[in-house]
């Protein structure tokens, strides 16, 4: 969806300048940062509706930062976006629970209909969230503070 | 081992087999040598040895028992001479000469002398001149002188004598005993001959088997009693008398020898020793083979034995070694196999390596360069000034070239990376017939506009096999795509799908023919290698078919080429209804 707030992982810097400049052309917020950790970092401060990661990187590989990504239970989808020759990576990636996977170089158009799809697989999973937690609140006498709690 | 199992690869195919088939020889004699060194040699030096020993040993036996023989015989012929020596004696100190030549007293004598055992044929009293005063016996000697007879002097000297085997004046062999009787001054002599039958008798009393004698011969070598086989009674003996005399006992083993009439003696054991107080040397001899006869047939039958047994260990060996060496051929074979697989493995794993860095290498710049073109049309498109057509066409053309070649790279890349990758098998049911179906569907789009038809002619009786059906597509894939390009300049081709269920029912065949272009059959054993390819510069990586390959190979089946130039190719493949035990084991372990 335009809008969408996406979060570039990807150690080549060229990359992400154009890929950002290329997403932001078309209507998406970008925030590209260059290593896992930097993207945790990210992610902690602030909501993203995707994370388009690379796999390959310096220092925290892409794998060991989507078990991170997982670890801080949000709605954000991941999709893999792999130079590497590793397919077997992006398949464990999926395992793991990414969106889905991308091998590079693709196409932006490509990479933007994989966007779309995981936007809306992160809206569906927000949506069934609330959903789940409105009946929680509508079945039980719990106060709606205890279903949806302050965010720290 | 000396030389290498496998033939050096510089050498061609027939100086490598002639060097395999002397190794092999070399080998099979080198197991045979050594087994008979470590077997046969041993058995038969050691059968040998007993042999021997046990031949001494009995040889040893067989002496000593003679030589207690011969010890017990010279103790009764002593015994026997002494007797008979004892008693003319006694008579001569008992009697005067004048009582003696009394008529009928000598005759009286001589008849209680013989009372027992017969043993003296005559008796005579002579005076010192060698004049017969009395004479009792059947010879007619009373007016005999004895003066000159060489025992004459020898008893008048000694007192008492026992005489060798002579002629005498009664001309037949005989032998004397004599005693001295001296009464004053005047001797006489007191004078028997021992009965030369019952002496022999005596003397031969003793059997020795049936070659066996016993000989008694002086000290010139003249038999005293005629022996079994020797000779006659006073003849030379053919063998060499032990001098001087001695009272021990000795042995000889004879060897082989003529005696005087060129007549064969075979080898004997002989033991011999002197008689006590007269001339004589009683020996006892035999043919080794009887006195040893039992050994000998015993060592014979042990050397049969342990031959036969040395023939049969070689014969087994032989056999064995031939059957070892087979194996050792059919293994070395297996082991050149599995080498060459194991070289063709490292070799394409290395190729895979390269192949996965390199590709990583070469996406990164790719997807940027991507990038930087999306960029540039994306500024074209939002440029506030509108570009001359010329210039718009050539940009918009030099943005489609960059986007072909980058396609381009990254097929090439995709390439590279599939046959590196080692993809996680997934193991499902698949039904042959309907996944070439899919494959065929899914491809038939793209043959139409070539003008390339599909023709399937499938076994409905096919089983469903346990596979992968990803790796699977993915190989039929690329020998459609092969095939498609085989025919890239024909107006129109065909590609021929067909399954059948293997005779044996433990895999399917697949075949994929084209009408395409073929292949040289120089290039037709490089056909599956790496990189090899006969497509443009451009259009081929090299790695379709070695990537087809190796999935089957690793899914446990086999995949053959045959072409024919200008005709077309078929590929055909076995799938096997089970994956190999490896795979499994290698899925099981994730």
């Amino acid at each position: 969806m335009i809008g969408s707030n996406i979060l570039l992982v990807d150690d080549e810097l060229v990359f992400t300048k154009n890929m950002s400049k290329l997403l932001n052309s078309r209507g998406y917020r970008v925030t590209a940062v260059n290593s896992g950790d930097a993207a945790i970092h990210e992610l902690q401060k602030q909501d993203f509706d995707v994370v388009v990661l690379d796999l390959k990187m310096p220092g925290m590989d892409g794998l060991t930062t989507l078990k991170e990504i997982k670890k801080l239970d949000l709605f954000t989808q991941t999709l893999i976006l792999t130079g590497h020759g590793s397919i077997d990576s992006a398949l464990e990636a999926i395992k793991l629970g990414a969106y889905d996977y991308l091998t590079k170089p693709c196409e932006i158009d490509d990479l933007v209909a994989k966007i779309e799809g995981a936007w809306e697989k992160k809206d569906d999973a927000a949506r069934k969230d609330m959903m789940d937690k409105l009946q929680k609140v509508v079945e039980s006498p719990k106060s709606v503070f205890d279903v949806f709690p302050k965010k720290k | 081992m000396a030389e290498p199992a496998t033939p050096n690869g510089s050498l061609n195919g027939a100086e490598a087999k002639k060097r395999l088939k002397t190794h092999y020889s070399r080998l099979f004699r080198r197991f045979v040598l050594m087994t008979m060194i470590c077997s046969i040699v041993p058995l038969l030096m050691v059968g040998w040895a007993i042999n021997v020993f046990y031949t001494r040993f009995a040889e040893d036996r067989a002496i000593e028992s003679f030589k207690t023989q011969l010890a017990h015989h010279r103790t009764i012929i002593e015994l026997f001479l002494k007797e008979r020596t004892t008693k003319l004696t006694v008579i001569s100190q008992t009697h005067r000469w004048d009582q003696l030549v009394e008529p009928g007293r000598l005759p009286h004598v001589f008849e209680l002398l013989n009372k027992k055992d017969g043993s003296f044929t005559d008796l005579g009293v002579i005076s010192d001149k060698g004049n017969h005063l009395a004479y009792v016996g059947p010879f007619d000697l009373m007016d005999k002188n004895y003066y000159d007879q060489f025992w004459f002097k020898e008893v008048m000297e000694r007192g008492v004598f026992i005489s060798d085997m002579f002629m005498g004046f009664r001309q037949v062999p005989h032998f004397i005993i004599a005693v001295v009787r001296k009464e004053g001054e005047q001797k006489w002599i007191l004078r028997a001959t021992v009965d030369t039958e019952v002496f022999r008798s005596l003397v031969e009393s003793t059997r020795v088997g049936k070659t066996g004698e016993v000989l008694l011969v002086n000290r010139d070598g003249v038999f005293q009693t005629s022996p079994r086989f020797s000779g006659k009674i006073m003849e030379k003996a053919p063998f060499a008398i032990d001098l001087p005399p001695h009272q021990d006992i000795k042995a000889d083993i004879l060897k082989d020898a003529l005696d005087a009439a060129d007549r064969r003696i075979p080898r004997q054991i002989a033991v011999h020793t002197w008689l006590e107080e007269t001339p004589w040397m009683l020996m006892i001899r035999q043919d080794y083979s009887e006195a040893l006869g039992d050994v000998t047939h015993a060592n014979y039958a042990t050397l049969i034995g342990l031959h036969l047994s040395a023939l049969i260990i070689l014969v087994v060996t032989v056999l064995v070694t031939r059957h070892m060496i087979t194996v050792v051929k059919r293994r070395d074979l297996e082991a050149e196999q599995l080498n060459k697989q194991y070289l063709q493995a490292s070799k394409l794993a290395a190729i895979g390596e390269l192949s996965a860095g390199v590709a990583h290498e070469i996406n990164n710049p790719l997807s940027i360069i991507l990038t930087e073109r999306q960029i540039l049309l994306d500024m074209a498109q939002q440029a506030p000034t509108a570009m001359d057509d010329g210039f718009k066409e050539q940009f918009h053309d030099s943005m489609e070239q960059i986007s072909l070649q980058i396609q381009r790279c990254k097929r090439i890349t995709q390439n590279l990376l599939r046959f590196a990758r080692r993809t996680q098998s997934l193991i499902e049911t698949v039904d042959m017939n309907h996944f070439v179906k899919e494959i065929v569907e899914l491809m038939e789009r793209e043959a139409r506009t070539s003008g390339i038809k599909f023709t399937l002619d499938l076994d409905e009786d096919l089983p469903p096999i346990q596979s992968d059906p990803s790796q699977l597509q993915q190989v039929f894939l690329n020998l459609i795509t092969n095939a498609m390009d085989a025919m890239d300049k024909m107006p129109y081709g065909a590609i021929k799908i067909t399954t059948h269920s293997d005779n044996a029912g433990q895999a399917i065949r697949v075949a994929v023919a084209d009408t395409g272009s073929g292949i040289r059959p120089e290039h037709l054993d490089k056909i599956f290698d790496p990189f090899f390819t006969t497509k443009p510069v451009g259009k081929g990586t090299g790695l379709g078919l070695s990537i087809c390959h190796s999935i089957i190979e690793r899914l446990g089946g086999t995949i053959k080429v045959e072409s024919i130039p200008g005709e077309g190719t078929e590929f055909r493949m076995t799938v096997p209804l089970e994956p190999p035990r490896e795979l499994q084991d290698s899925l099981s372990r994730g």
